[in-house]
């Protein structure tokens, strides 16, 4: 089995980012990262916010941009059907520089959960769509990913993705 | 009353620190021709109004952040209301102009009326919550209370239908952006 991210050593690297606020909508992808977030004794300064759904998390990204600082939205891939309209009217359209994490459901570990097959075969399609520049995040290198993902939303003033596939922030 | 009627007696109401967050149509640009600029002026995302507001308000502590909406809006997004509620931002206030209609788009019916309104506030955890109908011997009084109140605030209000013939909003987008930040780098 390959080698986890470790939740407290990626919530530190946003930290030192400057992103001061996470909110999203949960995945078992994410599992340990949403653990150690919740875990009071920790010592994150970023505030979590439980979302009711992904766009309304991507609305509260966007709050959090219009205020200079930073948020990260957490998704599984099934959500971006929610926030296509919160993207183009109100984070690309105001310019509004927010990270989203994207659970890549639907692969080869998901063979028995069809409800995400058909997303899972077109979320590339579908960021590419939208004009959302995203990468993939491995164990290798993932501070090297996240730092062009965050280089490319300071350039862009505008939403990026990191994909997360199974195995690689929790087992 | 009517919504604009609501947003003129607000005038006196807000100051230069406090920041707007509008709802998409007739309510943004009633904001942008009515009340000093700047505020968050939205366009677009109906339903994402209240989120919006709850981002700035969890980031901006110290200044009031009062998020002005439509029902049709409310409605669309009604899970932000019970995030909100849930961690409910001192600083924050939401206003509900509530026409039972989608007005912007030519009057269309929103389903508003199949809720109670007054129950709904009740049920839910926040510092003031009332529901009434806009009245004008009564506005100044209901609006300087529901500004006022210690904590979390939602004030809903029954209005009429009725715009005033208010051009579009002139600023970009990220025009709109860059001012707000600029004022809140500023002071």
């Amino acid at each position: 089995m390959n080698e986890l991210i470790n939740a407290k050593n990626f919530l530190d690297f946003l930290e030192e980012n400057n992103f001061s606020t996470i909110t999203g909508v949960p995945c078992s992808y994410f599992k340990d990262l949403l653990i150690y977030l919740d875990n009071g004794n920790n010592q994150t300064k970023i505030k979590h916010v439980f979302a009711t759904r992904e766009d309304e998390a991507l609305g509260i990204a966007s709050g959090v941009a219009f205020t200079k600082h930073r948020a990260v939205v957490y998704l599984q891939n099934s959500g971006l059907g929610n926030i296509g309209d919160a993207l183009t009217s109100l984070a690309q359209l105001y310019k509004l520089p927010i990270l989203l994490l994207i659970s890549y459901r639907g692969l080869l570990p998901d063979k028995d959960f069809p409800e995400h097959s058909i997303m899972g075969e077109v979320t590339e399609d579908f960021l590419a769509a939208l004009k959302v520049p995203y990468w993939i995040l491995e164990y290798e290198n993932w501070k090297q990913t996240i730092n062009e993902a965050i280089n490319k939303m300071q350039e862009l003033q505008t939403p990026v993705a990191i994909l997360i596939k199974k195995g690689v922030l929790s087992t | 009353m009517k919504g604009y009627e609501v947003i003129e007696k607000l005038k006196p109401l807000i100051t230069n620190r406090d920041i707007i967050v509008s709802s998409s149509g007739n309510i943004s640009r009633e904001v942008f021709h009515i009340l000093e600029k700047p505020h968050v002026y939205l366009r677009g995302s109906l339903g994402l109004q209240i989120a919006v507001g709850l981002g700035i308000a969890i980031e901006e502590k110290n200044r009031k952040i009062i998020v002005i909406l439509g029902d049709g809006s409310f409605l669309m997004g009604m899970g932000s209301i019970i995030t909100s509620s849930y961690y409910k931002p001192d600083n924050m206030k939401i206003l509900i102009l509530d026409n039972g209609k989608y007005f912007t788009t030519g009057g269309q019916k929103t389903v508003s009326s199949a809720l109670n309104f007054p129950k709904f506030l009740e049920s839910i955890k926040g510092s003031f919550k009332i529901s009434k109908i806009a009245s004008k011997n009564n506005i100044n009084n209901d609006l300087k209370r529901f500004l006022e109140a210690d904590g979390f605030s939602i004030l809903h209000l029954k209005i009429d239908s009725g715009k005033k013939d208010l051009s579009n909003i002139p600023w970009h987008p990220v025009e709109i952006k860059d001012r707000v930040l600029k004022k809140l780098t500023l002071d």
